[in-house]
């Protein structure tokens, strides 16, 4: 029989009495692995977002206000500058964004050299009248818009032919269009050949033609509204890539997107720290009652450690058997607390984060197990201690 | 083999103080059934404790074996416990969480034995007539079945002496007398023992008896 098999005989005698004792371990790892679980799934579900958002960069015309004064009076501002973009400044734009892209990522990109990257989808934006109604007529590129709006759910196809239309459900239903109908636009006819689901943003509204159809009956040849692009990566320079475009093209405005949620992560970030901060607190405390619960077990086993030291345990056993009992404690405590914390997180997400969708995180374990360990074994030195200086003749005696 | 060489040992200090062992001299051969026998609080448990270093002297010697073992540091009283003392108390003492054969091999699981020791932890079993119960908690064991128990514990380490704080203080006459004619048998293979009791039984089968009261040897004698 090995000192362990003791200890663990020990333990599995004195079940209740070890649960209650993990408890102090179990309650601070919990809260630790929700804040965890559920941070996670916060930024999770904000990427998602941002992917719902399609572009991480957008490039519209620079327009720039001018205040006009006369005097000390003030007659407002007035928009300066072009509303179109040259479609010949588009290589350009790849090219800047390829290069930036493929510099972050490195070698490990699978691209091969001269091949696009990013995916980049031009506009041009048209109001104009179908009958009696306003509409916004977007000419776009039926091969590359896909890639940005992921969330495009389109009954029917993607236009083909020059004369074809996609045209946003909301559209669909005002103007009583449906896939195999023909629209007048600017007196040219147009087959609706898909429908987009409901989106929920402006694309409802708007009705969708070839890009270069749309500048030809439009009379706005070689000339493009904006530029949705959509870099490889999450984590990819797009602050950079904004930059460059702006420094490198005139007459253009390059915002990244993700200054947007950047924001966002920051507040998340915080608001980590300080729950991070708190689960930091609560595992003080539950190391505080691994202590107590120590001691008095301590106290409990007077006559056990006195029978052990007379039959000769030394006091480095004695230590080491407490200690050993401190590492059952903290696996029982990191495995209940890894369930406890999931559980937990799995009922507060959605109330912290409206509708996101919580997922366990296995990778957590070991970290889960780690912490009580080290906690249960730190809060149980001194009492271990305690227990090996117990004097025989005292605890004998006190019998 | 064991000398007490003008011991005291005195409890408290100033006005509440008790002296225990009042400069005590004994000395017990090898191979002896010593009993010593005493009103309580005459210290002959005291006597026993400080023998075997369960508790310190207050002023004295204790020479066991040609060694002085009275002021040796704590790591070496171990060393002592595992290998030249064994105890066995009256309440018997046994880990209520082990089985009788577990509580057994307790001694050897400090010293660090291998696993092959159960043999010899089966051996003692037998030794005191408990190889059946070897699987059964104390809790599922008489009295004097547990005191059995843990005279096996004691005779495991094969120490050189067996001290013994009233064995059969807790047992029925005939339980009491059962556990004797063990401590008898066990002197014949050749045990030094010495027994601390109140019962005139274990008392006229030892071969010395010594007699205590206020901390103090009154009386001494060697029968045959």
């Amino acid at each position: 029989m090995k000192l362990y098999q003791l200890v663990a005989k020990d333990a599995l005698r004195r079940r209740r009495r070890l649960v209650y004792t993990a408890l102090g371990v179990v309650v601070g790892v919990a809260v630790f692995i929700s804040v965890l679980t559920i941070s996670d799934a916060g930024e999770n579900k904000i990427y998602k977002e941002l992917d719902k958002y399609g572009a991480n960069l957008m490039v519209t015309p620079a327009i720039e206000d001018v205040e006009l004064n006369v005097g000390t009076l003030e007659l407002g501002n007035l928009g300066v500058g072009e509303n179109y973009i040259p479609q010949s400044t588009l290589p350009q734009i790849r090219e800047i964004t390829d290069t930036a892209i493929r510099e972050y990522v490195g070698d490990s990109i699978n691209v091969p050299e001269g091949d696009p990257i990013a995916s980049i989808a031009p506009h041009l934006y048209t109001n104009t009248k179908i009958g009696e109604a306003s509409v916004i007529v977007v000419g776009f590129d039926p091969n590359t818009e896909p890639a940005i709006k992921t969330w495009w759910d389109v009954r029917g196809e993607y236009p083909k032919q020059a004369n074809e239309a996609v045209i946003g459900a909301t559209a669909s239903q005002v103007l009583k269009l449906n896939p195999g109908d023909t629209v007048l636009i600017k007196e040219e006819p147009f087959t609706i050949v898909g429908i987009i689901n409901e989106t929920g943003s402006n694309d409802d509204y708007q009705l969708f033609i070839p890009l270069a159809t749309a500048q030809r009956i439009f009379s706005k040849d070689g000339l493009i509204s904006a530029v949705d692009i959509r870099a490889l990566c999450n984590g990819c320079p797009v602050e950079i890539i904004a930059d460059e475009i702006n420094a490198n093209i005139p007459g253009v405005r390059a915002v990244a997107i993700k200054q947007i949620a950047n924001n966002e992560m920051n507040l998340i970030s915080k608001m980590n720290s300080f729950l991070m901060t708190l689960a930091g607190i609560t595992l003080l405390i539950g190391a505080f009652g691994v202590v107590n619960t120590m001691m008095s077990s301590v106290h409990e086993r007077v006559k056990d450690i006195g029978i052990m030291k007379a039959v000769g345990g030394s006091r480095g056993q004695i230590l080491r058997m407490f200690l050993y009992e401190a590492f059952i404690i903290g696996v029982v405590g990191g495995f209940a607390g890894y369930l406890a914390g999931t559980l937990l997180s799995y009922v507060m997400g959605p109330l912290i984060f409206d509708g996101v969708s919580i997922t366990y995180i296995l990778d957590y374990l070991p970290a889960a197990l780690g912490i009580a360990i080290g906690v249960a074994v730190v809060a149980s030195v001194y009492p271990a201690f305690r227990a090996s200086q117990i004097k025989v003749a005292d605890s004998i005696r006190s019998l | 083999m064991l000398e007490v060489r003008n011991v005291s040992k005195v409890y408290g200090e100033k006005a509440a103080q008790v002296v225990a062992l009042n400069n005590v001299n004994l000395s017990i051969q090898k191979g002896e059934f010593a009993a010593i026998t005493g009103p309580s609080g005459s210290g002959k448990s005291t006597l026993l404790n400080v023998i075997g270093g369960l508790d310190r002297l207050t002023s004295g010697e204790i020479i066991l074996e040609g060694m002085r073992i009275d002021n040796l540091s704590e790591s070496k009283l171990v060393a002592i416990r595992r290998k030249k003392i064994a105890y066995v108390f009256q309440q018997y003492h046994l880990l209520p969480s082990l089985t009788a054969l577990e509580n057994v091999l307790l001694p050897l699981t400090f010293c660090g034995a291998k696993d092959d020791c159960c043999h010899r932890a089966m051996q003692m079993l037998e030794k005191v007539g408990l190889a059946q119960r070897a699987g059964h908690k104390p809790s599922q064991l008489s009295g004097g079945e547990q005191q059995r128990v843990a005279i096996a514990r004691a005779l495991v380490n094969n120490c050189s002496i067996i001290l013994a704080d009233e064995p059969t203080g807790n047992l029925d006459q005939k339980t009491g007398a059962g556990i004797i004619a063990l401590f008898e048998q066990l002197n014949e293979d050749g045990y030094t023992i010495a027994v601390v009791t109140h019962s005139p039984d274990i008392a006229r089968r030892a071969r010395r008896i010594v007699a205590m009261e206020d901390g103090r040897i009154i009386n001494e004698t060697v029968q045959n």
